[in-house]
């Protein structure tokens, strides 16, 4: 990839609209590796595994850690705050507490900017402002922008056709009211560098033109599609079936896909990843199944063996909790009438003993036993390491917490077929990406779950024509 | 680049305690000898110098009092951006109020970005840098300045020689107007190198014989060495370290050999050539080794009329005229008062700047005597004079300074001294009344104020209290200085022409004068000036009132023994 149209570095207050596919991180890592001065830019973006990504990208187009740093706006935000917490004058709960209030935090490091405190610090320490993935900004994350803008030059990138997040109490900041009115557009990315990299130039020009039309309301006609686009249609009666059979699409060697589900239903999504062979789900940061289960995790507890094996069975195919929980009751009572399975005796053991490391054993000796098949592989993996973590000191749940910290910090590794919503799949990439659903995603969800593939999409929807309402 | 805006020292040396607001420019510390001067230029020094250690020992605690640590501290303002970077130094950033001189736990809006660097030495000697900030400390963290970031801001110090400024060596000024990278040791490893190859070409001749009588041994005992041994210069031994090279002027002679003002002058100027990478630089002695007009030259050089200094400097100096040629903000009092040092700038007193013009010499005494004008000036050097010559000892010996008062002047010149922390005393006429409130606040603050009684002025007090001979040598005296004629209408005017010159005269030669006569006289010459210049009356002091002052009236003794007195006190 090359040919950048735009230096980053030439924009003293403008926005870059970047369409999917078209070279954006290319753009910003051509802009650092440009720059040479002594003052690195900073590149603030949302995500931890977004700063990871991009620092990876970087690495590799041997740009200089010195030129750059990189780090979401909320920790950017949070170190603003805690480095100079009297003018700040929050309170150190919304940063420290048990979940900090990131709302509070946005709010108290605009503040503190805003006041004019930091104008000095910030021009001595920093070139440059990049913000990447705009359009994600909340209203507070774009109100602490626009003021670091007072102090430097900031040029920031995003596309509103993948503005997908947006709940909570900190509403999106509006594109054309807020963003827009402070950013002037300086230009537009238009070259799909993606599907042209991936043999599939005609994907990715139909997939620049219809956004005129998703903007606008204009119906989307898959039929006048290029090959790229596969029509599964939706029959009404086998719909699970037509589904599954798209989903387990063929993909040989290195092929990757991504299979795109209801964002507002996960069991949904797991139900398929447990269906469809080899396919695994991509779990939110927040990783709350591990969390839950080093909440209620208590070996002192009766039920703690129930509470293990019900945790396997959300992960694992082809095991149930129940017949486990029976047979190791009858074992016990010396009713069983056969020889303990493997699993059953990693079971029985755990009763005697109760401790951590059997814990450990009995989830393996489950992912281990025939026909089973792990397709939730992160949260068991991470449940691994957190029972690792414990026996070394901290609780149980205590370590959940940091494993799932630590997982934030790292870019998340994309299994040859994957499970997940838009919002789970925004920013990863693949082959071939499957739209389960199409029929009840809007415009900007549609486009997104559209963009993930490089060659093949394939819509699965009960009419060709496609009108989403933005 | 960086401005020293606040200094504390605790525990070093000379110094218990100290808290100073130094300007951006030139500050020049004057005060009495031990007063701490040069441990202030030496806390700087160690504090802000890129020194990886340096060895303390008992001696350099505060009254040999290892117990308390040593504690420097410098708040540094006007940072450059490296030293701003909020990920480097973010934790560490204060806030200076240039207004107050407060230094606020945070930058903020209208205070100017400051780092405070410590240096402590604990009672292991060790020295240990740190940047420090209220909560940096309350969370435990803590760092140093970067390497480079110290190596940038170290202050350059010319010492009593400045030998080492003129060679490029780390931390010289020349290193630093070279950007500190002059690549001088690849020059020099060439250099090395071909001076080794010319040596190698020369035939030897002396060495030939010997050459010749190895060669032959060692093939005799089978050596390999070739078909002959040769004397080249061994590599190792021409090695050339920091300091070989410097400045040598047209004829070879290396500048170092200049004289030691020279010298200094010209490192001066270059200091200020590299002021845009180095701003702090500290002077021990500046006049040291400089006749008046270089001490006023070199003042220039460092900046000291410019409006927006690029040095900041720190310099001691003991010189009347680095005093006059400086302005009273430039100008740091130095003293301890209740086991705490003050460095106080002169012009906090107000409007002082004329009088240290005219009295440079009186910021660098410990007693002050402001006198009412010129006479008592006059009167009180002549008996200096004179007593000086019998061998007491003389007032500059002392430590006291006598400044006009200009007459109505004469209070708010003390109250400004001693507001500046000077041991002050004023000697007037009490012909007319003192200005009560000032009289009150001079006393408040320890003044003493020596008069004349009776309401008299000086010359009345003379013309009472002087022996009968004396009184006609101080008139024989002002009619050498006024003329006959003046001094004859004078004492009939005074007299309402009741009176003539010639009475008076032989009045005195026969009975000795009347009092009345007495204070006619006194009268008539307080009246007309018959004596009012200094020499006119340091001529008086000296030859009449000196060698008369045992058979004196008590009137005038009394006042006087009490201002020498006084004088005598501030010496123990």
């Amino acid at each position: 990839m090359a040919a950048v149209e735009i230096d980053l570095r030439s924009i003293s207050r403008g926005l870059v609209i970047a369409p999917a596919g078209c070279g954006k991180t290319q753009l910003i890592i051509e802009a650092l590796a440009r720059h040479n001065r002594s003052k690195p830019i900073l590149v603030l973006t949302h995500t931890n595994a977004g700063v990871a990504a991009l620092r990876g990208r970087l690495e590799r187009a041997g740009v200089k850690p010195s030129s750059y740093r990189a780090t979401t706006l909320d920790g950017f935000a949070i170190r603003l705050i805690s480095t100079f917490p009297q003018r700040a004058g929050h309170d150190p709960h919304i940063v420290n507490g048990a979940r900090p209030n990131y709302e509070a935090i946005r709010g108290s490091a605009a503040r503190l900017v805003a006041a004019g405190h930091l104008n000095d610090v910030l021009a001595a320490s920093f070139a440059h402002l990049f913000v990447d993935e705009y359009q994600d900004c909340s209203i507070r994350q774009h109100s602490l922008v626009t003021w670091l803008a007072q102090s430097l030059p900031a040029a920031v990138v995003g596309d509103p056709f993948q503005s997908i997040f947006g709940f909570g109490g900190d509403p999106l900041a509006d594109w054309q009211a807020d963003v827009v009115s402070f950013f002037p557009i300086v230009g537009e990315l238009a070259t799909p560098w993606r599907w042209i990299n991936a043999g599939a130039r005609d994907l990715g020009n139909w997939l620049l033109a219809i956004r005129p039309d998703l903007a606008t309301g204009r119906p989307i006609d898959l039929r006048m599609a290029p090959g790229g686009v596969e029509w599964i249609q939706l029959d009404g009666r086998q719909d699970d079936t037509l589904r599954h059979a798209a989903a387990a699409v063929e993909a040989p060697g290195e092929t990757k896909v991504l299979i795109i589900g209801d964002s507002t239903d996960p069991r949904g999504q797991r139900r398929f990843a447990r269906q469809v062979e080899g396919a695994v789900t991509v779990e939110a940061v927040d990783l709350r199944d591990l969390t839950d289960f080093g909440g209620a995790l208590d070996l002192a507890r009766a039920d703690a063996l129930s509470v293990v094996a019900d945790f396997a069975e959300n992960l694992m195919s082809a095991f149930s909790a129940d017949d486990l929980m029976r047979s190791v009751a009858a074992a016990s009572a010396g009713k069983l009438g056969r020889a303990l399975s493997d699993i059953e005796q990693t079971a029985v053991r755990f009763e005697a003993s109760r401790s951590l490391a059997q814990v450990a054993d009995l989830l393996a000796a489950i992912n281990r036993a025939g026909g089973v098949r792990c397709y939730r592989p992160a949260v068991l993996a991470a449940a691994q390491r957190a029972l690792q973590l414990a026996a070394g000191g901290p609780s149980f749940r205590d370590a959940t917490v940091a494993i799932r910290e630590q997982s934030r910090l790292i870019g998340r590794p994309l299994a040859r077929r994957s499970v997940g919503s838009t919002l789970l799949l925004k920013g990863l990439e693949a082959d071939i990406s499957v739209v389960l659903n199409a029929g009840v995603l809007n415009a900007r969800n549609l486009y997104v779950a559209m963009t993930r593939g490089s060659r093949r999409v394939l819509v699965c929807t009960p009419t060709p024509i496609l009108n989403p309402p933005w | 680049m960086a401005l020293v805006r606040v200094v504390e020292i605790d525990n070093f040396r000379a110094i218990k305690g100290l808290r100073w607001l130094p300007g951006p420019g030139i500050n020049c510390l004057i005060g009495p000898g031990d007063s701490g001067k040069s441990t202030i230029l030496d806390a700087i020094d160690l504090c802000l110098g890129a020194r990886r250690s340096i060895s303390f020992t008992d001696a350099d605690f505060h009254a040999l009092d290892f117990g308390q640590a040593v504690r420097i501290a410098l708040t540094l303002g006007a940072l450059d951006d490296p030293l701003k970077n909020i990920d480097t130094y973010g934790d560490f950033l204060v806030g200076f109020d240039v207004a107050t001189g407060l230094v606020e736990p945070e930058p903020g809006a209208g205070l100017e970005t400051a780092l405070t660097l410590q240096l402590t030495v604990q009672d292991d000697l060790e020295p240990e840098w740190t940047l420090v900030s209220p909560r940096a400390q309350a969370a435990g963290r803590t760092r140093n300045l970067n390497w480079a970031d110290r190596t940038r801001i170290a202050p350059a110090r010319l010492g009593v020689t400045g030998d080492v400024h003129l060679t490029w060596r780390r931390g010289s000024v020349l290193t630093k107007l070279t950007d500190g990278n002059a690549d001088a040791s690849k020059e020099l490893t060439r250099a090395a190198r071909e001076m080794r190859e010319a040596f190698d070409q020369k035939e030897l001749e002396e060495l030939k014989e010997p050459l010749k009588i190895v060669t032959a041994a060692a093939g005799d005992m089978g050596v390999p060495v070739g078909a002959a041994v040769q004397a080249l210069i061994d590599a190792g031994s021409v090695t050339f370290t920091g300091g070989t090279i410097s400045l040598h002027d047209e004829e070879g002679v290396p500048l170092r050999a200049l004289g030691l003002g020279s010298s200094r002058l010209l490192i001066a100027a270059l200091q200020r050539k590299a002021a845009e990478k180095a701003t702090t630089f500290l002077i021990d002695e500046l006049e040291y080794g400089l006749e008046p007009h270089r001490i006023i030259r070199l003042l220039g050089a460092l900046g000291a009329k410019e409006e927006l200094p690029l040095l900041q400097v720190f310099a001691t100096s003991h010189s009347p005229i680095a005093v006059a040629e400086l302005s009273a903000y430039q100008l740091h009092i130095v003293r301890e008062k209740g086991g705490r040092h003050m460095a106080t700038r002169a012009s906090d007193a107000g409007n002082v700047q004329g009088t240290i013009r005219a009295h440079a010499h009186a910021l660098l005494a410990s007693s002050i005597v402001v006198c009412e004008g010129g006479s008592e000036i006059g009167l009180m050097r002549g008996l200096d004079q004179h007593f000086t010559a019998s061998g007491e000892t003389s007032l500059s010996a002392c430590g006291a300074t006598l400044v006009n008062g200009n007459g109505d002047e004469t209070f708010s010149r003390a109250l400004a001294l001693q507001s500046l922390g000077y041991r002050t005393a004023i000697l007037r006429d009490s012909d007319k009344p003192a200005p009560a409130a000032a009289e009150a606040t001079f006393m408040a603050g320890g003044g003493r104020v020596f008069a004349w009684g009776g309401g008299r002025a000086l010359e009345q007090e003379l013309f009472a209290a002087l022996p009968d001979g004396p009184v006609g040598e101080l008139l024989e005296l002002a009619i050498e200085t006024k003329d006959r004629a003046l001094i004859e209408a004078h004492v009939k005017t005074i007299s309402g022409g009741t009176k003539a010159l010639g009475d008076l005269e032989t009045e005195a030669l026969i009975d000795g004068l009347s009092p009345d006569s007495r204070a006619l006289l006194g009268n008539a010459a307080a009246r007309f000036g018959w004596l009012k210049t200094i020499s006119t009356m340091e001529t008086a002091g000296r030859a009449i009132v000196g060698p008369a002052y045992g058979n004196s009236d008590a009137s005038l003794t009394s006042v006087m023994d009490g201002v020498l007195d006084w004088v005598e006190d501030g010496s123990r």
